[in-house]
């Protein structure tokens, strides 16, 4: 992984259009030949029109990231999304490159394990991927490898499991942590005399 | 039980008849609600004829208008907003969601009933409720200021403790900057503990 951040600062293609970047568009043959050319890797196929997939290794996923995006021309990240395969055991990443020039949707998906769920930070390639993976660590509780903000994201008040894991019962946890509403049917009977609230014997929540 | 007729002064049914008048509305679209008020303000509907009007901030308000789902998040936002406004004050729930979380009733992230947290004068039911329930509803609030009857509002300084229990247990413990208590005391109402 050093060897390709070296390999980004003396290249420096921040500054200079990488010549994969312009020119007219490919077919789906095309880039999947070259992304089997640059990346070595052959697992790509064609799903769909302008939908191609694949399966990368976890530990080579950050090298196919830089060079899908310094030498293939897929400049963007559209979404880091994550899938949780609980019986399997495992987590599955799977990361869309878009590329301007063709029109084209490169989804990479990677494996890693459900008890020590870590992966490198894409975050040095794209900065915008920092909130991805933010989005990704506070859901399902992976941790980015190099990304030094994985603070809160939305559930800033959340102190329980990551909630989008498969094993925790989101309506057990609802009963357990809010109060509901007693069903009262004489209702109108209660409101009629003017303020009431469902307060009950002065109790709070659990 | 025997009932309590409590004798307004002359001077309140002057302050009740002007209020029923002039209220402002804060409405904080938290969910899809927020479709149902642009009817209801506008032409069509015209709330401003109950002189009822939509405001900008809680300072200024009169109404809170919940229209949908609250997460834990957003309650905390809501509270905020709530002490910040001037008694007296008339929150409003609308919609199913308010009541008992609606379609969102098996959400960790959605509180199931908003009067656990802050006093709410009145709910309107329906998934969602239309322009027409929302007059009905106005109209039922207009009355009860003009009866002397919406009280809710006093509820927050008498069961302090109840409402900043239920709010904590969801979100920590916030400063809203506001000391209830000692506004309890300058409204006169009960014995509002810390």
């Amino acid at each position: 992984m050093s060897a390709q951040n070296s390999t980004a600062q003396t290249a420096d293609p921040r500054v200079r259009q990488p010549e994969a970047v312009v020119g007219l568009s490919r077919s789906e043959e095309d880039i999947i030949k070259v992304l089997w050319d640059v990346t070595g890797n052959d697992a790509f196929s064609l799903k769909a029109p302008r939908r191609i997939e694949g399966v990368v290794d976890s530990d080579k996923l950050h090298d196919f990231a830089f060079l899908i995006w310094s030498r293939v021309g897929f400049q963007h990240l559209s979404a880091i999304s994550c899938v949780d395969w609980l019986a399997e055991g495992e987590f599955e990443l799977i990361y869309h490159f878009w590329s301007y020039r063709d029109s084209c949707l490169v989804s990479a998906k990677t494996r890693i394990s459900r008890d020590s769920a870590l992966i490198a930070t894409v975050s040095d390639i794209w900065q915008p991927a920092s909130f991805f993976e933010r989005d990704v660590h506070e859901m399902f509780g992976v941790v980015f490898e190099g990304n030094s903000d994985l603070e809160k994201y939305i559930l800033t008040d959340w102190d329980g499991p990551p909630p989008m894991r498969k094993d925790f019962v989101t309506r057990d946890f609802a009963h357990n942590h809010f109060h509901f509403r007693d069903y009262e049917p004489d209702w109108d009977e209660l409101v009629k005399g003017g303020y009431h609230s469902n307060r009950g014997e002065g109790g709070t929540d659990v | 039980m025997k009932k309590t007729i409590t004798q307004r002064s002359a001077w309140d049914k002057v302050l009740t008849n002007l209020q029923k008048r002039s209220l402002w509305m804060l409405h904080y679209c938290t969910g899809c609600g927020a479709v149902e008020l642009p009817p209801t303000m506008t032409a069509r509907f015209d709330m401003e004829r109950f002189g009822i009007m939509p405001m900008v901030t809680p300072r200024q308000a009169d109404i809170l208008l919940i229209t949908g789902y609250l997460s834990v998040k957003t309650l905390k936002r809501v509270v905020l907003i709530y002490e910040q406004m001037q008694s007296p004050k008339y929150v409003v729930g609308f919609g199913s969601c308010t009541i008992n979380g609606g379609m969102y009733w098996n959400s960790y992230a959605t509180i199931k009933s908003l009067d656990r947290y802050i006093p709410v004068e009145f709910y309107l039911a329906g998934c969602m409720p239309r322009p027409e329930a929302i007059i009905e509803g106005f109209t039922e609030l207009i009355d009860r200021i003009d009866r002397g009857k919406a009280n809710s509002w006093e509820d927050y300084y008498k069961n302090y403790e109840f409402y900043r229990k239920n709010q904590e247990h969801v979100f920590g413990i916030i400063n809203t900057g506001n000391d209830i208590p000692d506004d309890a005391k300058y409204f006169k109402i009960g014995e509002a503990k810390k």
